[in-house]
Order: structure tokens, then sequence, then C-alpha cells
């Protein structure tokens, strides 16, 4: 089930609030849990076995972990919790990559496995790891509440998509957590701009992307065109996405930390990084780069570290090639950085760098292959011999240039400091918020209801 | 003051929100959608079976978008916002030029064209040998519309170019016997009183006599009649006057239906108060049908294999033909032809439009 979808706004969601709110405050998270399992189910029935199994296996890792006094119990059960998250991912995620490949290289037909992956398992695997390590580290106590635990894995508002939000985020609000008016007003206030950005902005430029795919009359134009398309897309996707979690959760009485900071206005890709996707970026910040000495180690050690982060990175992102090389370049791109005078540039020189290195990762990104991926790339630079510019350019370029500019500007904190700008000025413009708000939501459900293009690129993660 | 906003002013939001959802529970489903002109998704079975493989949850959604309360007027917001707002050139793939809705009919599948082709040429070689066999394309009203207006348009020359290459048969061109307002504003179609033009092209090119203009009587529908596009587009449109011809020959001429094993006039007027009102002519989609002319100065037949265009325009050239067998190999499979049609040398139209052509998977 998606947030944005008819379903979850008109159906689940509406009946899950209202029970929420209505049934004891002792039997609010075992009801979060009930609730998270029918989301999960709803698209995924099979699977819920497989994230019970993850609930119960983790549980009684946290309690080993903390039951245990001697150093190396503790650690032969974290590495028994770590080992078991990555067989979780290395079965469902990975195996077939592996297999594949490994048919290549030796020519063996080893037959693969071909399960479908799990909706979210990378998401609800990176937090169950998290809280494996925390415990281990001593900065949270295990769980002891079966349910309550079951909840922070299962919780529904950050299950298929994060942000991955750690159990130490979130563990005090397990146990109490006040509801207040003001949260459910804020939350609902974020969860219909999330849906905006996902339903008026993604899906309108996602439907580009594809059109391009489709469209035979190529050309220079189109190639860029797409790129610029399809970076806006992802963009909007997920931090929309992420945005309806964040929202989502905060009704409920959580507070999930953010996931994007206005990425696109960065000036490095380091900084990059720390705007996009912050919480996959601190969690192998945290649980990877920094346990294996991060950049207090010699350079050799260093540069081991931060390739296999962007090569965990890529991987994590999916089981190929282009997103192996898409980590890669990043990795690249960050050494640069650190050995390269990059900060001496002008900041415009610097904004064109980080935009023009991001767009570029984004078409390897969305590439179905790396030979796709190289000649989308090859297109946008005149290697394909393409003209320079083409009927259907032209037409999608004039369809979809407003869209494009209110992406653009919407990707920068401009409208956000001029609107609050103006509303410290004339307080009365304050109104315009919850009138944007119901705009939002009626716009976003006029789009839903005449059945547009909807997916989620985060999905497959 | 910023406190009070939010606390009033979200209180608001999540009313109208509340509301939408007692009306999306409480809503009665509809059957069918006369906007859209389809059925619309009924509340699926609960089965184990659509449970465990996630057909429910796939048919529950599309319950919910088709019986949304209020489904055209959200449908409406949408197209207004996509179009005016956002500054989309289409919505849907139908777009607003010169007063008329069109489709987006790009890009050209020569690979679609050429396999109707093939297929015409096939129906020749097994059961027309003996007959006189010309081909014809009607132009959507893109052709008039899209390139001169800035739309996307398919490489019609192109089309014509191997259709006109068809083995056998005799190439009738139409493009210039038509303009952009030939056609319906809401509707695919073209208007039945503006083909004298075509239909004399056609008779020309068969030696048959043209209609005469004079003898026929532009009848208006009292019901308006609110074409495909509409329906697609959603976007505020004046509905069209559909109008039929009149003839002292048309109201002698029977239509035998070869599905229901009925006879009925040039025009049904039943379909004036349905859905479609550009069903009057001749039914609608009806596979196998023939017009029988009682007045006819002639012994000639005709066998016009055709889609829906064919029914405006095949009452204009039974002046000149004993009887016209219409065939329509979308809903007629043409391995079957034999068994249904005797062929003994009748002059033979092949009268399809680009859309179908471009699209010629749906003929079998």
């Amino acid at each position: 089930m998606l947030f944005s979808g008819i379903p979850f706004l008109y159906y689940f969601l509406p009946c899950v609030l209202i029970l929420y709110f209505l049934i004891p405050k002792n039997l609010k998270n075992g009801f979060l849990l009930l609730s998270s399992l029918v989301f999960y189910a709803w698209g995924e029935p099979r699977y819920v076995i497989l994230m019970v199994a993850a609930i119960l296996l983790f549980y009684g890792f946290g309690l080993a972990i903390g039951a245990s006094t001697k150093t190396w119990l503790r650690k032969l059960w974290l590495t028994g919790a770590v080992v078991t998250g990555c067989v979780m991912l290395g079965v469902f995620k990975y195996a077939d990559f592996a297999l594949d490949n490994w048919n290549r290289l030796t020519g063996m037909s080893v037959p693969l496995l071909r399960l479908a992956l799990p909706i979210g398992i990378s998401f609800y695997t990176f937090q169950c790891i998290s809280y494996a390590v925390d415990v281990y580290r001593k900065d949270v106590r295990p769980q002891r509440n079966l349910i309550h635990f079951g909840t922070y894995v299962a919780l529904f508002p950050q299950l298929i998509a994060g942000p991955i939000v750690r159990y130490v985020d979130v563990a005090a609000e397990l146990n109490d957590r006040q509801m207040k008016w003001e949260n459910v007003a804020r939350g609902l206030g974020l969860f219909l701009l999330g849906l905006g950005k996902k339903v008026l902005l993604a899906n309108p430029l996602g439907e580009l992307t594809s059109v391009f795919r489709q469209t035979g009359e190529q050309s220079v134009l189109f190639y860029w065109l797409y790129a610029v398309a399809f970076m806006l897309h992802i963009y909007f996707d997920f931090a929309g996405y992420s945005e309806m979690a964040i929202g989502l959760g905060r009704i409920f009485g959580f507070r999930f930390p953010r996931n994007f900071d206005y990425p696109y206005i960065s000036r490095s890709i380091t900084e990059f990084w720390r705007r996009w996707h912050m919480t996959l970026g601190g969690w192998f910040r945290d649980y990877v780069y920094i346990p294996l000495g991060g950049n207090r180690v010699g350079k050799v050690k260093w540069l081991r570290n931060i390739l296999a982060v962007w090569l965990l990175t890529g991987l994590w992102h999916g089981a190929a090639w282009n997103f192996v090389v898409w980590g890669l370049l990043f990795a690249a791109c960050l050494l640069i950085e650190k050995w390269l005078p990059v900060q001496k540039l002008p900041d415009f020189v610097r904004h064109i760098y980080v935009l023009l290195i991001v767009c570029i990762s984004f078409v390897i990104f969305n590439a179905r292959d790396l030979s796709q991926a190289g000649q989308d790339i090859a297109g946008m630079f005149g290697g394909l011999g393409l003209p320079l510019i083409s009927t259907p350019a032209v037409y999608y370029l004039r369809s979809y240039g407003i869209l494009l500019l209110v992406g653009i500007v919407g990707a920068t904190p401009l409208p956000y400091k001029l609107f609050h700008r103006c509303a410290n000025r004339w307080p009365v413009l304050g109104w315009l918020l919850p009138v944007g708000a119901l705009m939002l939501l009626l716009v976003s459900t006029a789009y839903l209801v005449d059945g547009s293009f909807n997916p989620f690129l985060y999905f497959r993660f | 003051m910023e406190k009070v906003t939010w606390k009033y002013g979200m209180a608001a939001v999540l009313t109208v929100w509340l509301v939408l959802v007692l009306a999306a529970w409480l809503h009665e489903p509809n059957a069918i959608s006369l906007q859209e002109r389809r059925p619309l998704a009924q509340f699926p079975e609960i089965t184990a079976e659509n449970l465990q493989n996630g057909r429910f949850m796939e048919d529950f959604e599309s319950y919910t978008l088709d019986q949304f309360p209020a489904r055209s007027l959200f449908r409406q917001i949408k197209a207004l916002t996509h179009y005016y707002v956002l500054g989309q050139r289409d919505n849907n793939g139908i777009y607003l030029t010169q007063g008329q809705a069109a489709k987006l009919e790009y890009p050209l599948k020569e690979d679609a064209v050429f396999r109707a082709r093939r297929l015409f040429e096939q129906i020749r070689q097994k059961h027309l040998q003996d007959s006189r066999v010309f081909v014809s394309v009607v132009p959507d009203k893109g052709y008039y519309l899209a390139e001169e207006n800035g739309y996307l348009a398919m490489d019609y020359d192109r089309l014509f170019e191997i259709m006109s290459g068809m083995e056998g048969a005799v190439y009738v061109p139409l493009t210039d016997c038509l303009t952009g307002t030939d056609y319906y504003r809401t509707d695919t179609h073209w208007r039945q009183e503006r083909l004298f033009a075509a239909s004399e092209r056609l008779c020309n090119s068969m030696n048959i006599p043209a209609p005469n203009q004079g003898e026929y009587r532009p009848t208006a529908a009292t019901e308006p009649f609110y074409g495909v596009y509409y329906g697609q587009a959603a976007l505020p449109m004046e509905p069209d006057v559909l109008y039929t011809l009149e003839s002292d020959i048309l109201e002698q001429c029977t239509v035998y239906n070869y599905e229901t094993n009925t006879t009925l006039g040039i025009y049904d007027r039943s379909k004036l108060t349905g859905s479609d009102l550009y069903e009057v002519f001749l039914s609608g989609s009806v596979s196998l049908l023939r017009i029988d002319n009682p007045n006819a100065q002639t012994d000639r037949e005709l066998i016009l294999f055709r889609d829906s265009f064919g029914s405006a325009i095949a009452p204009l050239l039974v002046q000149g033909y004993r009887s016209i067998t219409l065939v329509d190999i979308r809903y007629l499979s043409s391995a079957m032809l034999d068994r249904f049609i005797d062929f003994y040398g009748q002059d033979v139209l092949f009268l399809y439009s680009t859309i179908v052509l471009n699209n010629s998977e749906t003929l079998r």
C-alpha cells in the first residue's frame, strides 16, 4: 500500500487514526503493530512471516546481548545479529546478482533463486542491525517488551521507505508519548506537503522520464530533459515520501529524523551527502565507516574505508552493477574533494559541478544496466551523433516547462524563506499554510482519482 | 498567531478530509461512467485465494479509484490543474486547439501499419481475386490540427505511402477532401454532413454515382453529443450537435444485423438517448452488417472493410450499390470471413482510420 494511494488515504489511515485515538494508552503500541502488519500484508502477504521472524530474532538478540556480561559472548550475539541481517538481505536481495555474476564468470549455470524482493527489507533490516549494535555498545537498553520492539521495527509510517529510524531515536516515545493536537496538526501539514511533492511533482516528472524511453526520436536536448526530469523526480519522490512518513510519525506522537535538507543546493559532493538521504548516510557513517577506523587511520586504510562505504551504499540501492558504479562515482568525487582544493573554486562553479555530477549519477542509477547508462551519458554529450534538438524534445520541454521550473525552485529553500519573510511581516499570511494544505489534499486526491501514473521508486529498496 | 493558525486551520483541513472519508465509505457504487464510457470497478470478492495472491488488493484499489465520490469533479480539478495551472500541453493525451479536442497520435508505428497492409493483402489474395479492390485511409483530426499548432504528430505521409503500396488495390486519397472542422469537436469521428467531398472522391474512384448533396436533409439530434474526448480530457467543453443525413433513398434502405438477426433502418435512433450518440450510425460497433438498397439502379454490390468511421460514410455510398456488406475485422476474425460472406466479385473497399492502422493489433 502506498501512502499516495486512495486506499491508504481514505480507508486505511482514517480507520487506524480513529481507533488509535480511541483506544487506551496501554494498547496503542499493540494496535500500531497490528496495523503495521496489516499495512505490510496488503502489499506483501507472504513476507509478513519474514518480518515477524525478523522481529522475534532481533528481539532475542537484543535481550541476549543485554543479558550477557562477558564481552566475547556479547560479541558472539552481536555477530549473530549482524550475520542474520546480512543473510536476510543476501538471500532476498543479492543472491541472484551474485549467482548471475558467478555463472557469467565461470560459464556455469547455477539456477537463480528468483525470489521477489520483500518490500522495505533494506530499511527494516538496517534498523534491526542498528538496534543490536546500539545495545552492544550500551547506547540503549534492550527492549524487553516484544510489542514495543515489534512496533519499532514494523511501524508502518517508516516501514517501507524510511527514514531509517534508529531505536535510540524513538526508544522513549515507544514507552510514553504525548497525544497533542499540535503534533497532529503539524504532522498532517507535513504529510500533505509530502503528498503534494509526490503526486503533483514527482509523478508527472516520472511520466516524462517514461515518455523519453518510449520515444524513438531522441536528441541531445531530450537526453538532458530526461536527466534533469529524473533528477527532480527522484528527489521529490523520495523526499516527498519521507516527509509523509515523518508527518505520520508526528501524528502518532513520534519524532522521526529528517531525511532531506535541500541537497541540490550543495556546493560539494560531501555536502550533498550530508543533505541527501541523511539517515542512510548517518547509518553507514556510524555503523560501517567509523567502526572501520573512519579517517583516523593511514591513507590506505582510509581509502579502503571510503571505498567500502560507497560500495555498500551503491549496493544498498540495488543489486546491479550500475548501482555499484553509482556508489563508486561518489567515492571518487569525495576523494577528489579531499585531495584537491575544490573549496577554493567560486560558489557558482561548485554548484554547477555538484549538479552535473549528481545529474550524471542519477542517469547511471536509473539505467537498466551499465550499457544503457553509457548510452544515456553519451547521448547527453552528443556522443551518439544525434541532432541537438528534436520535435518531441521541444514539445515535452514546452509541456513540462512550468513543472520543471516549479521543481527547480521547489528543490531550494527559496519558497520557504520567502514565505516566512512575508509571514513575519504580515502574520495573516500564516493562514495560507492550512489553505495550501487543503489545496494539496484536494488536488492530490484529484490526480490520484484520475488514475494517474503513481509508482514509487524506493519500493525496490 | 502561528499556533492559532495551525490549531484552527488544520482542524478545518482535517474536517474536510474526514467528510471526504465518510463520503467515500458511504458512497453508493455506480455501475458505469457515462463520461468515460466504461463500466466501473465494483467491490472485489473476498476469498482466501484473492487475499493470498494480492488480487483483492489490486481490485480494491481500482474500486476505490472508480467509485470515489464526485469522481467527475475530481477528474475535472485534475485536468484543469494539469492543463491550465501546470501548463501541460495535453491531459491524458488529449489536447485542445482551435476549439477542437484531439488526441496525440504519435509516433507512427510502421510495423503496425505494415501488419494491417499485410492482413488486407492476405484477405485480397484469399477471397478477392475477382474483385475490384480499393483502399483508403481516413486521417484522424490530428492530421489537420497537430503539427500547425505545435503538437506531436505521427508521420502521416509515411503512413499513406505504406497503405498506397497495397498490392492489387487502388489507393484513394482523402486528405484533401477534409479539414479539421469536418470532425466533431469533442469526438474522434468525422461529421456525416461534411462528408460529401470525401464520398464523392470514393464514388468517382469506384466509378459509381456520387451522392447529390441537394437530396440530403441534415437533421439535428435533440440530445447534446458529448464525444469520447470530452470524457477522456475531463476539460470543460461545449457539447457537439450531431446531425444525420436524411434522404428518400436512405429512408427506403434496410440494415440487416448478422449478430442479432434483426433488421433496422440506416439510423438506430434508440442510440440517440444512449451514452454514445455516434452509435446512431448503423448501430455502432457491429462486426457484420448488410445495407440493402431496394431502389438501386444497379446489381453492383460492395464489401466495405471498415472501422467506426465507415458507419457515417457508408450511407453516402449506398446510391451506387444494391447492397453494401460492412465488415469490422476488429470483431470478426478475417480467418472466418468465408463462413459469413460469399465472395463473388463484389467491389471491395478497405476504409480504415489512421488511428486503427497505427494500432493494428486490434485487427484480427
